[in-house]
């Protein structure tokens, strides 16, 4: 058993030291025939290096510190609200959504030539022709801090909103009222601190994420320069500049390493802000307009992303929609139908390693917490985060540098592979808090009636947990779906999965393309959601079922 | 359960040992699997190919062979056409035909030469490759090519005798490469929008200052380099300087109307200067949109799918400037490591048969010009192509003058100096 929780560890540990490893010796010079010359120099002198890390750096925080603001806005203004149900029912949809996918339907609204402008010109606007007054992408990278925001925060906000059971809010909350202190002060004094502890790892993740992110920098990011990570990605595909590309690489991890460490030292001076006005007793005024406000902002926010999804359905049934026209002037179900040759195949490449990745994913996953529950292995729950805090870029260089060595660049396996070792750890981690809080009562009572081991497993301990498992298993479906740069380094361009296809044709822009594209990307995550919600409740219900004609 | 590890140790090994030893593990985990692998390895490891074999031999040990085609996947039209060659190749010679679709083909070219360089010198991932001149010249000069393959085809009998097919962007072709289609950068307006459109480079300096809307894709994009070869053409005093190596020229001489034009240009530009659309298709679009007057293209006849398609207005027109735009000859060409290159040349003969390439001249398909010499072939092949009906919306036949490409080692040059001026 033991050997079992071992080998997975390692099968999913060895490849991140296999990565940095890749990165950092063709950086240091140590693989001259793959990457030849002084990788640091060529980088430094490089006229985008300097550019596009300050864009990088730029983006990465404004989009963090957005995302942190917003769902502290959010918990404040709205929790205990409507709202804050809508938000709940439309969040999970919202997150399996792809990045790739938000960010195309973000640039079909918010265009000069967008819908946003279509819905008011030229009734409200007067316009006839779309405004001169600001292009998407912009040079400054605000399209790509929206794109993040958009897809992001959900992320932090879900987090947050999973801990929130554990720290008794509406106690907390009751308490400070009876005190008199503003809801606001309440949030602020009594709960957030005590939240942000628990959603920190989470916001660092983000952070690590928006400072590195690829393909929606690609698709939202301006082009020149771009930013670092799109900048390295042209870098390495040039002939000869694998060596610069692999020290950027490290550039990269670190850039992410000392944007952490200025996070650690802002909380620092908020901390001791927030210390010394906590004492000060002063009560504040209940400000049901800053409420309102913040109700709104967040209702915007909300209703962008899912008009930008909107979007891609409109899109992708439209055969002819010029400006300034609200509604295409001709509908069709070609882009659909007529297409079904060049979509099926990179849907049936994207489910492939799909359904690769949530099987082993979820066994393994279930091996890993056996072996822990028998105290065969250690909990060794921060070993998952560490692939979602290096930047992708960093690892997938040395992937690919150790297969092109090793031969097995483009090998199927080799990119479900990498697949595999990025949906792991949230299965793992989504899977662990229910697998620890099932009751040891129902094993014990199912071994004294005798039942062996693989009996109790099979037939007790896995109904039991069915839920926490299929949602996993959407989890790591919706983490297969969105891989891009993975199958794009690893796959030598022969696995034309669907994120792949998306980020090519957006260069051939034929909008009504590229929105059935993303908006097939979009439905397979959702539709996996979806499934993760009923199918258990059918399972269940039959299992009962079973029990009562028993 | 625990079937998957086995599975999974494989991969791990496959990352950590030898590639040999990680199959040696394979065949006693999984002999049915392996079975299938040995199968497969031994059926392509037939003897090295070799180009003075007869075409018959050519084809008998094409057969069953798996070509990967690394072309620019872009566009949707493209796609489609090379799924129609696809399928009539396997009809036809029984060989599987595999684009693979790449955003920038001088990463492949990378990608080969980093292959080179740790000694993969056989079994390669690619096996043809769709390549413009600078590409060529690449990888001409460091020997990446597998050799004079297109010398052997024998559809190359009815290829037009044209300078841009013997001389790829002023390098010599010598045979190294297969050509496919012909190009000429060509503008798209709106005739209901825009009455007179700019016909030189100085006029589009008054349009656009004039609050004319255009933009061009910022270089390296391979349509941003081409429009900045073709001002540096109007506006140079040695335009005789292009035609030879750059190393040649006094290159600040020659260049420098050029950016004295381009820092007055950049201002006026949608985006300013500092926004660029990413590619020549994304034009296209925004002159759709409304948000550009003017729209570019490589392909003459691209407005007549596009309108067909409800992808551009029917009142779309195309032109070139008054002293004519560079135009060229886009070739397939075989890496010297390809797995595959009997299918490869195959394919690249059935790309230049005259179904092939009557098929990909009609504008509902792709409407790319072709490279044959339509006067050499036989009755029916020339009906086929006559029968193709243009429209308005093209590149009237006779109206563009053609400026050849300047040598393949200005692009570089270019978009180095254009970057450094311009991209902060």
């Amino acid at each position: 058993m033991r050997l079992i929780g071992l080998s997975i560890a390692a099968l999913f540990a060895l490849p991140i030291l296999i990565g940095l490893f890749g990165s950092f010796l063709p950086a240091a010079g140590f693989m001259p025939q793959l990457a030849p010359g002084n990788g640091l120099q060529v980088l430094l002198s490089d006229p985008r290096f300097v550019p596009a890390i300050m864009l990088s750096l730029k983006t990465g925080l404004a989009a963090t510190a957005l995302v942190l603001l917003l769902t502290m806005l959010t918990l404040v203004c709205a929790h205990g609200t409507r709202l804050w149900q809508w938000l709940m029912a439309f969040l999970p949809p919202l997150l399996a959504v792809p990045h790739a996918a938000m960010a195309v339907g973000l640039v079909f609204l918010i265009s000069p030539s967008g819908w946003l402008v279509r819905l008011f010109s030229p009734s409200v606007t007067g316009l006839e022709r779309p405004p001169r007054s600001w292009v998407i992408p912009d040079s400054d990278g605000w399209s790509l801090v929206l794109g993040l925001v958009l897809k992001e925060a959900p992320f932090l906000l879900m987090a947050a909103a999973a801990h929130l059971s554990t720290i008794n809010v509406s106690d907390s909350l009751k308490i400070g009222r009876t005190l008199g202190y503003s809801p606001a002060r309440c949030w602020s004094r009594l709960v957030l601190p005590q939240l942000y502890a628990r959603i920190r790892l989470t916001l660092f993740i983000i952070l690590a994420f928006n400072f590195s992110v690829v393909d929606m920098a690609i698709l939202l990011g301006p082009g020149n320069p771009p930013t670092f990570s799109v900048f390295l990605l042209s870098l390495v595909n040039e002939p000869g500049s694998r060596a610069a590309a692999s020290a950027g690489a490290l550039f990269l991890a670190l850039g992410v390493v000392s944007c952490i460490a200025l996070v650690l030292i802002v909380e620092r001076v908020i901390a001791a802000i927030a210390g010394y006005r906590r004492v000060s007793g002063y009560r504040g005024r209940s400000l049901a307009v800053f409420r309102g406000l913040g109700q709104t902002v967040i209702a915007g926010i909300l209703m962008l992303s899912v008009a930008a999804m909107a979007m891609l359905l409109l899109w992708s049934i439209a055969r002819r929609w010029r400006f300034p026209d609200a509604l295409p002037s001709q509908w069709t179900s070609e882009n659909w139908l007529a297409r079904s040759d060049l979509l099926l195949e990179p849907l049936f490449c994207t489910l492939l390693f799909a359904v690769f990745v949530v099987v082993s994913s979820i066994l393994a996953a279930i091996a890993w917490l056996e072996c822990e529950r028998a105290n065969a292995v250690p909990r060794l729950d921060w070993m998952w985060y560490i692939p979602l805090l290096i930047p992708q870029i960093t690892l997938l260089f040395g992937w690919q540098a150790m297969a092109l060595l090793l031969r097995v660049d483009g090998e199927w396996l080799t990119v479900a592979y990498a697949h595999w070792v990025y949906a792991l750890p949230y299965v793992v981690l989504i899977m662990a808090v229910a697998w620890r809080e099932l009751d040891s009562n129902w094993h014990s009572a199912a071994a004294v009636l005798g039942a062996g081991y693989w009996k109790i497993l099979l037939r007790v301990r896995l109904p039991l947990l069915v839920k926490p498992v299929a949602q996993a298993a959407a989890v790591a479906l919706a983490v297969s779906v969105a891989q891009y740069l993975p199958t794009l380094l690893l796959g030598a361009g022969r696995h034309q999965t669907l994120s792949i296809e998306l980020v090519t044709s957006f260069g051939g822009v034929d909008r009504r393309v590229i929105a059935t594209l993303a908006a097939l990307q979009s439905l397979l995550p959702l539709l996996a959601f979806i499934a993760a919600l009923y199918l258990p409740r059918l399972f269940s219900t039959a299992n009962q079922d079973t029990h009562a004609t028993a | 359960m625990f079937t998957i590890f086995p599975f999974k140790l494989r991969v791990d090994r496959l990352c950590a040992q030898s590639r040999a030893r990680a199959w040696r593990k394979l065949t006693q985990m999984l002999p049915c699997f392996a079975l299938i692998l040995i199968a497969t390895t031994m059926s392509s490891q037939t003897q090295a190919a070799e180009l003075d074999a007869t075409w018959d031999e050519q084809l008998q040990r094409a057969k069953g062979q798996t070509v990967y085609f690394n072309a620019w996947g872009g566009s949707d039209r493209i796609n489609a056409y090379l799924e129609w060659a696809a399928k009539r190749i396997k009809e036809d010679y029984g060989v599987t035909l595999q684009h693979v679709k790449i955003g920038d083909i001088a990463e492949i070219v990378g990608q080969i030469e980093a292959a080179k360089s740790v000694g993969r010198d056989t079994d390669g991932n690619v096996d043809l490759m769709w390549v413009n001149g600078e590409n060529f010249a690449a990888m001409k000069r460091n020997n990446l090519i597998w050799g004079a393959f297109a010398n052997e085809l024998p559809n190359t009998e009815n290829v037009q005798n044209s300078p841009s097919i013997k001389m790829d962007f002023s390098v010599p072709v010598d045979g190294l490469e297969s050509p496919w289609g012909g190009a000429q950068l060509v503008f798209m307006y709106d005739s209901e929008q825009l009455a007179e459109p700019p016909l030189s480079a100085e006029e589009l300096l008054a349009f656009v200052k004039n609050d004319g809307r255009f933009a061009y894709p910022a270089p390296p994009a391979f349509h941003g380099t081409t429009m900045i070869k073709q001002l540096l053409y109007e506006l140079t005093d040695q335009p005789g300087a292009l035609s030879k190596p750059v190393e040649e020229a006094d290159f600040d001489t020659v260049t420098a109307p050029l950016w004295s034009y381009l820092d007055e240009l950049h201002p006026a530009l949608w985006g300013n200067g500092k926004s660029w659309p990413p590619s020549a298709e994304t034009t296209r679009q925004m002159l759709d949109d409304g948000e550009l007057d003017i729209g570019m293209s490589f392909n003459p006849n691209e407005a007549s799918a596009a309108v067909k398609d409800g992808q551009l207005p029917d009142s779309v027109r195309t032109y070139v400037f008054k002293e004519g735009t560079i135009g060229n000859t886009h070739f397939v060409t075989i890496p010297y490591n390809a797995k595959a290159k009997e299918g490869a040349m195959v394919v690249a003969n059935f790309l230049i048969s005259a179904e092939a390439q009557a098929h990909k001249a009609n504008p509902e398909v792709w409407g790319d010009p072709t490279v044959l010499d339509v006067t050499k072939l036989g009755v029916d092949d020339k009906a086929a192509f006559s029968s193709i009906d243009l429209g308005p919306w093209v590149l009237q036949p006779g109206t563009g003058k053609t400026l050849p490409e300047p040598h393949a080692s200005w692009a570089g040059a270019l978009e180095q100096a254009w970057l450094a001026r311009y991209a902060k």
